[in-house]
């Protein structure tokens, strides 16, 4: 290619170099000309080697973090994102468009055992919940599909489910646009990083780790806050359960605890009552035109309140009695539900780590109950499709 | 597909691979050719096409242009070139912005006008590939170069994936001449330009993605009153962010294509080292402030016509260089201060003409180039004018009801890290970074560049997109 008019002369670059105090003449020292070819010249330095020692150093500092974390007690799972729950939306579109699909929060995700399910219902439902999120928009996203057509059970965490906390809501935007890139990465991911890598976890990402380090002073009016720690492993289709950390190590059980417990104390953060009754009035009157629209098309809505224990359901029914929650959203909606404590063997004496999600063990023998209830009181067997 | 993540590490690697195979030149540009469309394609394929249209009518434009007798018929070659390009950017970037602003100018005006909702997606990267397409063009009808002699090198030249979607802006002249011939690295060559990788995608996903962004976004995009400390500590985190994550980009850009032979400009040179605001644009994004000099200030007249006119030139230059960023109005608001700020900037010039800063005097003028940048940075971030307006009171200290918003972790993360961004442009003010490599100790780089690596890998960071993709 020809360049007729890209020559600066040299008169002309150690003026434009002096004048800005450059180190290098770049297309903003050269205006109105053809520019050419670029240069970039490589540092002497013995590369080969310096190759070689950064390999050895990347190699020991990233076994020295996994060996860290797993010493923590982490063990390989797979990243509970929004690439992953895509898959399973997925699942929907192509072909099993009448499967029992969840929705809820970390109680529908944790304390239902798909596995469990799966042996006694004969086939394993989609997991869609969210940890820390209102399923409403979940609810919404089915009753906007017509590809779906099946059975949804939707959990309902009080504090979420009313104030219409929508922590994980994008990730509907996320299945519906993930590019093909996205997809390749995901799957690169779930084959070659998570299966392995226990340190492959938001929990130990850099930037948590160093804001967890307990040295960072309170500022004044905004003292530091506890975040929510890991609480739960995940499969590949997102069965998930409660860490066995929750429950056997009793410092993070206390940890975990002390987190829900800040939102046990009011705060100036809080909506005042009126606001949140109107939230709560307003995610009610959401969730009944869902309901409406997928029961327009045979699809069976039924709404599970799983147990929570101590302060926390103590919090849960502070913050919204059940007759203007719960009870109205039955009523509104014309779905029925199953609240935990109506049915003695869903209200036994659960072990709850942290008062909110179960330890396997039990959330197995709370699935069983469970599906028992539902088979007998609303979904008969082959009566949904 | 975006350079910090899974997928470009696996094709980069193929593409490697490939281009180091005992192939044909022109097999291993094909190679070259076919994996920037699909790391294009990677995003949304039919946008593909797009790409296709834009290479397909500037080349044809420019063989026009030199055939071409008469004047008239250049002109007529040129502006297909600009209304094909720009008409493309403006139906995908700016017709929802012109469409709302045209209903809320009838509404002024009394008529009740609903548009339709505009639904359309915009490409990743188009202002950067019509802006390197546009080139072509215009320097062939500004005489400046011949037009490619084969289309495979100029097709390459618009689609090169490692400045494709974000830049550096590539001229012609600058990239064309490097497919004439064949090309590989070195190993010295790849070597260097993985440790540039690592070094771009450490800026990108460690200090932008991981420590920056959260702040940013703790105080913008929440419903909340910033107080001072609050309001400043989001915008300097938001400087070192959008720094760290554009920068980022270019470096590892500039990385990838020497591990394949290629050179690729400085599109950065420490601009927050800079003193003023002309030194700032020529470090801050070199390759689009030169585009703009080259086809818009200067085919306006530039500083020919007189002083009114080189105001004006460089309004028009600055507002549009700002739309260009986004179809919103408070980057047009961004691109204006920048132009009043170089605009105040020639009036002392020539007012204090013999004026020469010493040392302190020079590093005080360059913390205030770089706080009233921050004032620029406001506009910028901010999606409303309104949050403009709240975030600006709250570094004036003016908002009364402020409660503090970050905790002590933000507040010191983002001294610690923007305040090592200054110490660092300061002290690369006047070198370059293959300077300071070269006189470092062997031991000393590689133990950096492993801390580097580490750091990436151990942040985890979610494959989040780079800030420019949006423009």
């Amino acid at each position: 290619m020809d360049m007729r008019r890209h020559d600066v002369s040299p008169e002309d670059q150690v003026r434009y170099l002096r004048r800005g105090n450059y180190a290098r003449v770049t297309a903003a020292d050269r205006p109105g000309v053809a520019q050419p070819v670029p240069e970039r010249e490589v540092p002497a330095q013995p590369w080969g080697r310096i190759l070689l020692g950064t390999v050895i150093g990347f190699a020991l500092l990233l076994g020295t973090w996994e060996w860290h974390w797993r010493a923590f007690g982490v063990r390989p799972a797979y990243r509970n994102d929004s690439g992953l729950w895509a898959i399973q939306r997925r699942r929907i579109d192509n072909g099993e468009g009448n499967a029992t699909v969840l929705v809820g929060s970390s109680r529908m995700f944790m304390d239902l055992q798909l596995d469990v399910w799966q042996k006694l219902d004969g086939e394993r439902p989609i997991q869609l919940s969210w940890e820390g999120t209102t399923s409403l928009p979940f609810l919404e996203d089915l009753a906007a599909d017509p590809r779906f057509t099946g059975r949804v059970i939707v959990g309902v965490a009080p504090e979420l489910f009313f104030s219409g906390y929508g922590f994980h809501k994008d990730s509907i935007k996320y299945y519906q646009k993930q590019s093909p890139s996205q997809r390749i990465g995901q799957w690169l991911s779930m084959h070659l990083i998570e299966p392995f890598w226990a340190f492959d976890d938001d929990d130990y990402a850099l930037a948590t780790v160093i804001e967890r380090q307990p040295w960072w002073p309170d500022r004044p009016g905004k003292p530091n806050r506890l975040h929510v720690r890991r609480l739960n492993v995940s499969g590949p289709d997102r069965a998930t359960q409660l860490w066995n950390k929750v429950g056997s190590d009793q410092d993070y059980r206390v940890l975990a605890s002390r987190v829900w417990m800040q939102d046990f104390v009011p705060s100036d953060d809080d909506p005042k009552p009126e606001a949140a009754a109107k939230t709560r009035d307003e995610q009610i009157d959401r969730a009944a035109k869902a309901v409406a629209k997928l029961r327009a098309r045979g699809v069976k809505v039924l709404f599970v309140r799983p147990p929570s224990a101590g302060p926390y359901l103590e919090y849960d029914l502070r913050l919204y009695p059940r007759a203007s929650s719960w009870d109205t959203l039955l009523a509104k909606s014309g779905a029925p539900g199953i609240y935990f404590s109506d049915y003695p063997e869903l209200s036994r004496d659960w072990y709850l780590p942290e008062w909110s999600h179960m330890q396997v063990g039990d959330a197995r023998r709370f699935t069983a109950n469970l599906h028992a209830i539902v088979v007998r009181n609303f979904w008969k067997p082959d009566s949904a499709k | 597909m975006v350079f910090n993540s899974l997928t470009f590490v696996a094709f980069f690697a193929l593409v490697l691979v490939v281009h180091n195979l005992p192939l044909a030149w022109t097999w291993r540009k094909v190679n070259l050719l076919l994996a920037s469309y699909l790391f294009y394609s990677a995003w949304n394929p039919p946008f593909v096409i797009l790409l296709w249209i834009s290479t397909v009518v500037d080349w044809y434009a420019a063989q026009g242009l030199v055939k071409a007798r008469r004047e008239s018929a250049r002109h007529a070659w040129m502006l297909l070139s600009v209304i094909a390009n720009l008409g493309m950017l403006g139906y995908f970037k700016y017709g929802t912005f012109l469409l709302d602003n045209f209903a809320a100018v009838l509404h002024a005006a009394g008529v009740a006008y609903q548009p339709a909702p505009y639904d359309i997606v915009l490409p990743v990267g188009i202002s950067f590939y019509t802006f390197a397409t546009l080139s072509y063009t215009l320097d062939v009808y500004l005489r400046r170069a011949l037009p490619a002699e084969n289309f495979l090198d100029y097709a390459l030249f618009v689609t090169f994936f490692p400045h494709l979607v974000a830049g550096p802006i590539m001229r012609p002249t600058e990239l064309v001449p490097q497919f004439e011939q064949p090309r590989r690295a070195n190993a010295d060559q790849l070597r260097f330009g993985l440790a540039l990788m690592t070094l771009g995608l450490f800026n990108k996903v460690v200090l932008a993605d991981s420590f920056l962004a959260p702040v940013a976004e703790h105080v913008y995009d929440a419903n909340k009153i910033p107080g001072a400390l609050d309001a400043w500590a989001a915008t300097l985190a938001f400087s070192g962010q959008i720094f760290c994550d554009f920068a980022g980009y270019s470096t590892t850009a500039i990385g990838a294509a020497l591990c394949l032979g290629f050179a690729m400009p400085d599109n950065f040179r420490f601009p927050y080292a800079a003193v003023g605001f002309s030194d700032f644009w020529r470090r801050w994004h070199i390759t689009l402030s030169s585009w703009l000099r080259d086809y818009l200030y200067i085919p306006l007249g530039g500083n020919r016509h007189g002083e009114r006119r080189t105001y004006a030139a460089l309004m028009t230059t600055m507002l549009l260089g700002g739309l260009w960023h986004g179809a919103s109005w408070t980057f047009v608001a961004w691109g204006g201060l920048h132009g009043a700020y170089l605009a105040v900037e020639r009036f002392l010039r020539r007012r204090f003409a013999g004026y020469k800063p010493g040392a302190l005097a020079l590093v005080l003028l360059g913390l205030l180039t770089y706080a009233l940048v921050n004032v620029t940075w406001v506009f910028f971030r901010a999606k409303t004018f309104d949050k403009a307006w709240l975030m600006l009171r709250g570094m004036a200290g003016a908002n009364a009801q402020a409660k503090p918003i970050l905790e002590s972790f933000y507040l010191i993360s983002v001294a610690v890290i923007v305040g090592g961004l200054l110490f660092a442009h300061w002290f690369m003010r006047a070198r370059t970074l293959e300077g300071v490599v070269a006189r470092a100790h062997p031991a000393a780089i590689g133990a950096v560049w492993a801390l580097l690596a580490f750091a990436i890998v151990i942040a985890q960071g979610s494959g989040a997109s780079f800030i420019y993709f949006q423009f």
